[in-house]
């Protein structure tokens, strides 16, 4: 078992080289791409189509779009609220890097957690964890479970049931990547569990920054 | 004749001597059980409601051992398990499966980390806060019990 420094070294270098592939790829297409640590994608996927009942406080239920308010980012994570290691590893650094953040890019930025068990998480336990984590948060939760596989798709993320064990327990096995949807939709980075905080925030920062001051060029985000 | 009797004689005496070389090997072995050292051991705090934790460490042992359980008193948590997380190259799926033991190698260390082998807390009792000291105690081969406090703080 590799020392977490290594795996995180590791994980660096094959950011990097990611990023440098996908860079040259996106050359003639849009050779002003922002250089970003995260996964780029070619094309980006498109998520703005697959709605879920976002739970939260604030929105009890409304279907929401997989779409960021105007010039701003929404970050989405696929997770559940039994898991001990991965996700809140993955929510507390998603949380330092929003922390890093300047304010007035920190509030064009908004986090949404799926649950992929929606059988443990219930509305309660899903907000109760969030609010761990954030002031504010989307809180997406369905029991279709095909609505759910269409968001997963679109996304390009997976989960699975395991077997119940003796206790009745059972484990889940889950795409683990926290992904930036921008004011279209559209999938602009995806980072892959172990990203730190920093890398998080610089790209989110570099990805306000091509949105300017939240004049959107909107001519990504087809709706469908 | 008189020469091979004393050679004879001087073998077996080292022999005897070796003999009881070993058994002494065995007892101090025995006595003072080969240490593991734990360092940075740490507890996850946990949301509202959460039924589940992890306790994270480093494992250091001289001569080799391997730990194979781990359990909190039941006021903390009803079950712990050791647990390995896989999977996560890529854009691949993470899934968590429960291990028999952990290597220590000799004269090396292994680190419980996230997204690696944690001591997975299940039907925690009480949420853990923010300074709580959880007393783990882990089971090692050659070791046998060792104790440790897991600070608890945010991963």
């Amino acid at each position: 078992m590799p020392g977490w420094d290594a795996t995180r070294a590791r994980l660096t270098a094959a950011l990097g080289a990611i990023a440098t592939v996908a860079a040259l790829g996106g050359c003639g297409e849009n050779a002003d791409q922002t250089k970003l640590n995260g996964f780029t994608r070619t094309p980006s996927p498109q998520v703005a189509a697959a709605k879920l009942p976002d739970v939260s406080p604030w929105s009890r239920g409304r279907e929401a779009a997989f779409r960021a308010r105007r010039g701003g980012l929404l970050l989405t994570y696929f997770g559940f609220t039994s898991c001990p290691d991965v996700c809140p590893t993955t929510l507390a650094d998603t949380r330092r890097a929003l922390e890093r953040l300047a304010p007035g890019e920190r509030e064009r930025v908004e986090v949404a957690m799926v649950t992929v068990d929606p059988r443990r998480d219930t509305r309660r336990a899903l907000n109760g964890y969030l609010s761990h984590f954030f002031r504010e948060w989307r809180a997406l939760r369905t029991t279709d479970t095909r609505a759910l596989a269409r968001a997963e798709r679109a996304f390009g993320a997976r989960h699975q049931i395991g077997p119940a064990g003796a206790h009745g327990d059972y484990e889940v096995s889950h795409t683990a990547s926290l992904y930036a949807v921008d004011d279209g939709g559209v999938v602009r980075v995806e980072w892959p569990f172990g990203t730190e905080a920093d890398a998080i925030a610089d790209d989110v920062s570099a990805l306000l920054a091509e949105r300017g001051e939240g004049r959107a060029n909107t001519d990504r985000g087809e709706d469908r | 004749m008189n020469r091979i009797t004393t050679i004879a004689a001087a073998l077996l005496a080292a022999a005897a001597l070796g003999l009881g070389a070993c058994g002494d090997d065995e007892q101090n072995t025995t006595a003072a059980a080969e240490p593991v050292t734990i360092s940075d051991a740490w507890a996850r705090v946990t949301p509202p409601e959460a039924k589940t934790s992890a306790i994270y460490m480093t494992i250091a042992s001289e001569q080799g051992d391997a730990l194979t359980a781990a359990s909190v008193p039941a006021d903390i948590a009803g079950m712990t398990q050791i647990h390995e997380t896989m999977g996560g190259e890529g854009h691949g799926e993470m899934k968590m499966q429960e291990v028999d033991r952990i290597e220590i190698p000799a004269g090396g260390s292994v680190e419980l980390e996230p997204g690696g082998y944690h001591v997975m807390l299940m039907k925690l009792a009480r949420p853990i806060a923010a300074g709580d000291r959880v007393p783990v105690t882990l089971t090692f081969e050659r070791a046998g019990e060792v104790t440790a406090d897991a600070l608890a703080r945010e991963g």
